[in-house]
């Protein structure tokens, strides 16, 4: 390409052109970069770059150049990592909320007659991809949440609630530390619904979720384990522990006033509390022992904790 | 289709091009680093496309993977794969001459890899009488998971590639990564024109 259409392109083109000599001073820009720095060349050539563009991380940018003019290759530095280098304003104004240009920055080695002399910038609006990644990166994450969360009570639906117990056992197993599994339920709730209407059964679902909630430590794992079921993971917690837990729940629950259309609604629940013991082999296995202790606790007159049969031989013991 | 596509007196021809880039980026790199860098002798071989991510499943403890694309005169193109370890990353910074707290882990690795590719492909490409230009690099995936997730959502549009992977190790700083150029099987018909052109000069 002849000289003059290179300069004609470099005028043009929508990237940003910065040379600097070996002392990092400014030996030439092209229009694109003049316009966003909004600067006059007059006051830009032969200054350092640290003078024009104060805002430079000084060190990381002496050293980022030192491996160009030392390897004679070229480096990189995307928005992914530093979202700008050049404080300078984008065409997107109005429709995105960053307030800088993202950009992506190539530093490439300039060779006379075999001999490095210069170090050309090429800086590139990337603010467009930058606005779109963020927008698809929450977008998953919502997705990601959705996928873990139960729509009504917001707790975690049983498939990722069984993933954290099959972590924690995994851990407790593997370290032989203490793990406690309560599972709740509450009582005659067909009755409540037929009674009352699925709206009132769904805001004491709602309501016990967040009475629950409260209740617990940041470490326990808490979600909705079926219809009217609920399940909490107690990591490093004995079944003194649990059990304590366990009636600080069904006490609460059962203290609990909803309103209802301007009627009080009251409601108990049936507890089953298991812990981790050496025939465990299976986090299933610690399941089905806190279900049957809560089975216990509904045939025996419900509004009560029970804990698991070989837990109760073991008390006995 | 295990037939080969480079003849025995190719390979080696290609093995010595590569013996004598190591030589010369090692001994850049060691300059810019301040440390010793050493390269260990490298493997040659051929995948096929379905063989790829399972050949990549080797390198499973990986925690990230960087990618950048290559590209010089004659057809010859590729793209560069730097492997990381899980503990290969903890003084990253130290050794590239930065202050931890000026540049993420991932900024540094990004780094790392692209001064690692563009060092030694630049040697390479004056060997061959050659220039090469780059893309950005990318860091492809930054957990276990996700690497062997991401080759496997690859449609990849060829079927045969040359796979050359290059241990990068730097026993100062108790570091090594596995550098692995995969060049597809329409670029290394260019190649091996270049190997033919070098070994009739000999």
């Amino acid at each position: 390409m002849s000289a003059n259409v290179c300069e004609m392109i470099a005028e043009q083109i929508n990237t940003g052109i910065l040379v600097l000599d070996l002392e990092l001073t400014i030996v030439e820009w092209n229009r694109y970069l003049q316009v966003h720095a909004n600067k006059h060349s007059n006051e830009v050539l032969g200054q350092s770059v640290f003078t024009v563009f104060p805002e430079l991380p000084r060190r990381w940018f002496e050293r980022k150049l030192a491996s160009v003019i030392q390897l004679n290759t070229p480096n990189f530095c995307s928005w992914e990592q530093r979202h700008h280098l050049f404080e300078l304003p984008h065409t997107r104004p109005i429709s995105t909320d960053s307030h800088f240009m993202a950009q992506n920055c190539t530093f490439l080695p300039i060779e006379k007659q075999g001999k490095l002399t210069h170090i050309c910038i090429l800086i590139e609006d990337a603010t467009d991809v930058c606005h779109y990644q963020s927008k698809l990166n929450s977008a998953l994450e919502q997705l990601a949440k959705a996928n873990k969360i139960d729509g009504l009570t917001q707790v975690f639906n049983r498939k990722h609630w069984e993933e954290c117990l099959a972590k924690e056992f995994g851990r407790a197993r593997r370290y032989q530390h203490e793990l406690a599994l309560i599972m709740f339920d509450l009582d005659r709730f067909k009755l409540l619904n037929d009674s009352y209407g699925h709206q009132c059964g769904d805001l004491v679902l709602i309501e016990t979720a967040n009475i629950t909630k409260s209740l617990l430590r940041i470490c326990d794992q808490f979600g909705r384990y079926g219809g009217e079921e609920f399940a909490v993971i107690l990591p490093e917690t004995d079944l003194d522990g649990a059990l304590d837990v366990a009636e600080r729940i069904r006490e609460t629950l059962e203290h609990s006033v909803i309103k209802f259309q301007g009627e009080d609604i009251r409601f108990s629940t049936s507890v089953g509390v298991a812990t981790l013991s050496a025939d465990n082999q299976r986090y299933e296995d610690l399941i089905s022992s806190a279900d049957k202790a809560l089975y216990d606790a509904k045939s025996t007159g419900r509004n009560k904790v029970c804990a698991a049969r070989q837990e109760l031989k073991l008390l006995v013991n | 289709m295990n037939q080969l596509i480079l003849t025995a007196d190719q390979q080696d021809c290609l093995q010595e091009l590569i013996n004598v880039a190591m030589g010369q980026a090692s001994d850049q790199l060691a300059r810019y680093l301040d440390t010793f860098v050493h390269l260990k002798v490298p493997s040659i071989e051929q995948v096929s496309s379905e063989h790829l991510s399972q050949s990549l499943h080797q390198e499973e403890q990986a925690v990230a993977v960087v990618s950048q694309g290559f590209f010089g005169y004659e057809g010859i193109r590729g793209e560069a794969l730097l492997v990381y370890q899980p503990k290969d990353s903890d003084r990253l910074a130290d050794l590239l001459g930065y202050e931890p707290d000026e540049l993420s882990v991932e900024e540094q690795i990004i780094d790392l890899s692209s001064i690692l590719t563009t060092t030694f492909l630049n040697v390479f490409a004056s060997q061959i009488d050659n220039q090469m230009s780059y893309s950005a690099p990318r860091l492809l995936a930054s957990s276990q998971s996700s690497i062997s997730e991401h080759i496997e959502q690859q449609q990849f549009t060829w079927d045969a590639a040359l796979k050359v992977k290059i241990t990068y190790q730097v026993t100062d700083y108790s570091f090594n990564c596995d550098m692995i150029l995969l060049i597809p099987s329409a670029a290394i018909i260019n190649i091996t024109t270049v190997i033919d052109r070098i070994l009739e000069a000999f």
